[in-house]
């Protein structure tokens, strides 16, 4: 096991690698220029475009910001903001707590409601309550964040007045964006669950168990609904990504702290350090989360040893 | 499969950068533009009561909020109550005394020199004198600060001398008419020296400054907590009381996303809040729960430049015909409501040096556009509704900005040029791209609007110096445009300094440099039991100093 983890971890190198590379060149090759943005808003003149592009080295050629970049990224050093001037990881630090709170919230509604609906489905297949549970979680992976969040604030704080519609602290703040991302989130979980649990019941040795004459709830519970979830964590895994990115627009309609936003913010300032700083610590996170997934397939299914891999 | 999450990891990130530019810029700063309001504050209520804590909602969250170093407006809204400056400006544009008890300026106008207070301390007990006043504009003119705004502000700015411990002179390389102006700013607050050595590049977060208010916590894009500062006894006229402020505290919250805004003020969320979308406002005036309180602001009218560089706009004939086809009436009424008037030229109706001529120059007049572009040689040979030239059909490009309600506007816009035959192509870019279009001169027009309180503001977008980069977007280069708006800025004659900026702004319309649109009006609103609330000149900045609850 910890030969696989140490592989894994060398492995995500090169991706890691790849990733900042790329996310240099888009940004830089993505029109627009950060002193021109500063300036925009107080009214510069040329003359002060030019002074403030020489004071925050953008005058360099590109490849000398590259690798002045990567060196200093392999030196634990992300640079500083151009924008605050302040430094890149501490102002990351900062905002990453809210982001994961909200997006473990997210993912533990996500996992609940889905697997519910999923169940609720399959056992009752082809009827009704199987076509409202797959309703709703069409709904979940269709309907646009923004617009159920807003529907919720109307709903919970602007009539009801029961939860707070913005910022942060504590659950009454946490519960709407939470529900919003993890609901999102659920519609594809649903899906997943049904349709493995209905592949499991023909499955053979389901008809062995009945067979036995197992009670249908331990067969249900020990033999199907195991099997069925292995699918299900992948994709919990691949959601990490999908909340990652939700978030930007949660904290955005709630108006809640978080990276996802910084990240997109300093891309419409075009704050280099801190847009390839945010983005390789999502990137580590995202990286980190699939080795933690592919690690508990072996507790889930003890076929997969990943020794032998 | 690993090969499978590594694209996975790469497709994430181009999505949230692709994400990101498809959401567009946050609403940024550069909306503007007009009008001062009336002294009398719309919130006057009975006698003020001590105490309570005011929810104060923000509607961009600021990249950085020193005001030396940043340039953002919203970064003033909270911090013009944490700094003092040396002047401050009332509200019929006189200079009174802030810090600097009085002032003289040389003959020349290089040289000013100032009195300040000698009983005034900073939050953490620094005594201000003049040793402060020369290490904060030191501060801002070093381009190790990489100051954005203030140095700008600071203009031709020489040296400060130390007369004595309460007398300082400023010199300057030349003449420097909005320096006055520039002082009575937050952006030239006085920040304490031993803070600002203290804390360095973290200053921002731990800012300390004389005002009636100190700064307790910063935590960015959350929340900004001031706290009273028990000994404020230095009060400038402009206000309405002495001594320590009423309220305990005040917290500022951010609200980025228009839609909530009203909803945080109905929900009890905010007591304050700026910004509030057109239709809301209409519907929070009609409820006696709260008090509408828009706030004209000087500066710049939301503006279309109209790029005299690129066909077909470099015909004039075209550009006056583009200000005859659009029915301004309608655009403001159907999209801003009652709450913006319409504007006539380049600086809307309340700026300092605003001319009046300007008004009528270009009534809507469908009639007298068609008649420009026949005699531009522009007709509809073909029948389609469009005109045509040798060839070519009459068609505008717009880039737009997504803030600021530009995209709706050019909508109406592009229906009313329809009319008289041009067509108008336009597309929402982000924020940065629409401004690399606007410096290369991809664009026919492309809207901008900036607040200022001085008409200097007019070199910036007009000066043939700024045409290739910087914001002179109508690409003119017309050397007495050039030299009124030099001479502007060094004449220090009030008077004489109209008549140029009159002359100005009469070019600019005559040019038809620009098509103007609205004057920009901020829609705040308030709780019932706020009551004090008025803004400075520059209308973005609430003297909350004055502000009480009333319960």
């Amino acid at each position: 096991m910890l030969r696989f983890i140490g592989k894994r971890l060398l492995a995500s190198i090169p991706v890691l690698w790849g990733v900042t590379t790329l996310v240099f060149l888009a940004i830089h090759l993505l029109p627009g220029d950060p002193a021109e943005l500063m300036l925009a808003e107080s009214g510069g003149s040329a003359e002060s475009i030019a002074y403030l592009r020489t004071q925050l080295g953008l005058d360099d050629p590109l490849y000398v910001q590259y690798g002045r970049f990567l060196l200093n990224t392999l030196r634990g050093d992300l640079g500083r903001s151009i924008f605050t001037n302040r430094p890149v990881l501490q102002t990351i630090l900062e905002q990453l707590p809210s982001t994961i709170e909200l997006a473990l919230a997210a993912m533990l509604m996500a996992v609940v409601l889905g697997t519910g609906l999923g169940i609720l489905a399959a056992l009752n297949h082809n009827s009704w309550l199987d076509n409202i549970c797959m309703a709703i979680a069409v709904a979940g992976v269709s309907v646009p964040i923004f617009w159920s969040g807003l529907l919720l604030i109307l709903l919970f704080s602007s009539t009801l007045h029961w939860l707070p519609a913005t910022g942060q602290g504590g659950l009454r703040h946490l519960l709407m964006p939470a529900a919003v991302l993890g609901f999102a989130s659920s519609g594809t979980i649903a899906r997943l669950v049904r349709s493995g649990l209905l592949e499991v019941l023909q499955k053979e040795y389901i008809t062995t168990a009945r067979a036995k004459g197992l009670s249908e709830r331990l067969i249900f519970y020990r033999h199907a609904l195991k099997n069925a979830l292995i699918p299900v964590i992948t994709v919990v895994g691949l959601q990490f990504g999908f909340l990652l990115g939700g978030a930007v627009v949660t904290e955005t309609v709630f108006s809640r702290q978080g990276i996802g936003r910084l990240i997109v913010d300093a891309i419409l300032w075009k704050d280099f350090p801190l847009v390839q700083g945010g983005v390789l610590l999502a990137a580590v996170t995202y990286t980190l989360v699939n080795l933690l997934v592919d690690i508990s397939y072996a507790f889930a299914d003890p076929r997969i040893r990943h020794d032998e891999l | 499969m690993k090969f499978v999450k590594s694209l996975d990891l790469v497709a994430m990130t181009l999505i949230l950068i692709l994400a990101a530019i498809a959401c567009g810029p946050p609403s940024p700063t550069p909306t503007a533009v007009s009008a001062p309001a009336g002294k009398a504050s719309p919130t006057a209520g009975g006698p003020a009561l001590e105490g309570g804590k005011l929810i104060y909602g923000l509607t961009l969250t600021p990249s950085g909020i020193d005001p030396h170093v940043n340039a953002s407006s919203e970064l003033g809204i909270p911090l013009t109550s944490v700094y003092d400056t040396l002047v401050w400006q009332d509200l019929d544009g006189e200079f009174v005394p802030g810090l600097a008890k009085s002032w003289e300026v040389s003959d020349d106008g290089l040289t000013y020199t100032f009195h300040l207070r000698d009983d005034v301390v900073f939050h953490d007990g620094t005594p201000f004198n003049a040793q402060a006043v020369k290490f904060n504009l030191d501060r801002i003119a070093d381009p190790a600060t990489k100051s954005q705004k203030a140095v700008f502000m600071l203009g031709p700015y020489r040296s400060t001398e130390i007369v004595d411990d309460y007398t300082v002179k400023v010199h300057f390389k030349e003449p420097y008419a909005p320096f006055l102006d520039s002082l009575s700013q937050v952006y030239l607050g006085m920040a304490s020296p031993t803070a600002v050595e203290k804390w360095g590049a973290d200053y921002q977060l731990h800012q300390v400054g004389t005002g009636p208010f100190m700064m307790k916590e910063y935590i960015p894009k959350d929340h900004l907590t001031l706290v009273r500062n028990p000994n404020y006894n230095w009060a400038p006229t402009i206000f309405n009381h002495q001594g320590p402020a009423y309220l305990e505290e005040i917290e500022f919250r951010f609200f980025v996303e228009p839609a909530t805004r009203a909803l945080a003020l109905e929900g009890g969320e905010a007591d304050v809040m700026g910004e509030i979308p057109p239709h809301d406002a209409e519907r929070l005036a009609k409820d006696p729960a709260f008090t509408l309180v828009p706030v004209a602001i000087p500066g710049q009218s939301l503006q279309f430049f109209l790029n005299t560089e690129k066909p077909p706009t470099d015909d004039l004939r075209v550009r006056q015909a583009i200000n005859y086809a659009a029915d301004k009436e309608a655009i403001v009424k159907a999209i801003f409501k009652e709450y913006s008037p319409v504007a006539h030229g380049p600086l809307n109706a309340f700026t300092m040096g605003y001319d009046e001529s300007v008004v009528g120059m270009y009534e809507y007049d469908p009639a007298k556009a068609k008649a420009l572009l026949e005699e531009a040689g522009w007709v509809d040979s073909d029948g389609d509704g469009i005109r045509e030239k040798d060839g070519q059909s009459l068609k505008l490009e717009a880039y737009l900005m997504g803030w600021g309600y530009v995209p709706e506007v050019a909508q109406l816009l592009q229906a009313q040029l329809r009319a008289v035959g041009i067509e108008m192509e336009s597309q929402v870019v982000a924020y940065p791209a629409a401004l690399e279009a606007a410096r290369k001169g991809k664009h026919n027009l492309i809207p901008f609007g900036l607040s200022s309180s001085d008409p200097d503001i007019l070199r910036t977008f007009f000066h043939s110096s700024n045409a290739d980069s910087g914001f002179n977007w109508s690409k003119v280069r017309d050397p007495r445009l050039d030299e009124l708006l030099e001479s502007g800025a060094r004449t220090l004659d009030p008077d004489r300094r109209k008549e140029l900026y009159a002359e100005a702004q009469q070019l600019i319309m005559a040019e038809a440099l620009i098509l103007p649109i609205r004057d920009y009006v901020n829609l705040n609103a308030a709780g019932a039991k706020v009551k004090g609330l008025r803004y400075d000149l520059r209308g973005w900045f609430p003297w909350l100093y004055d502000v009480y609850l009333e319960e």
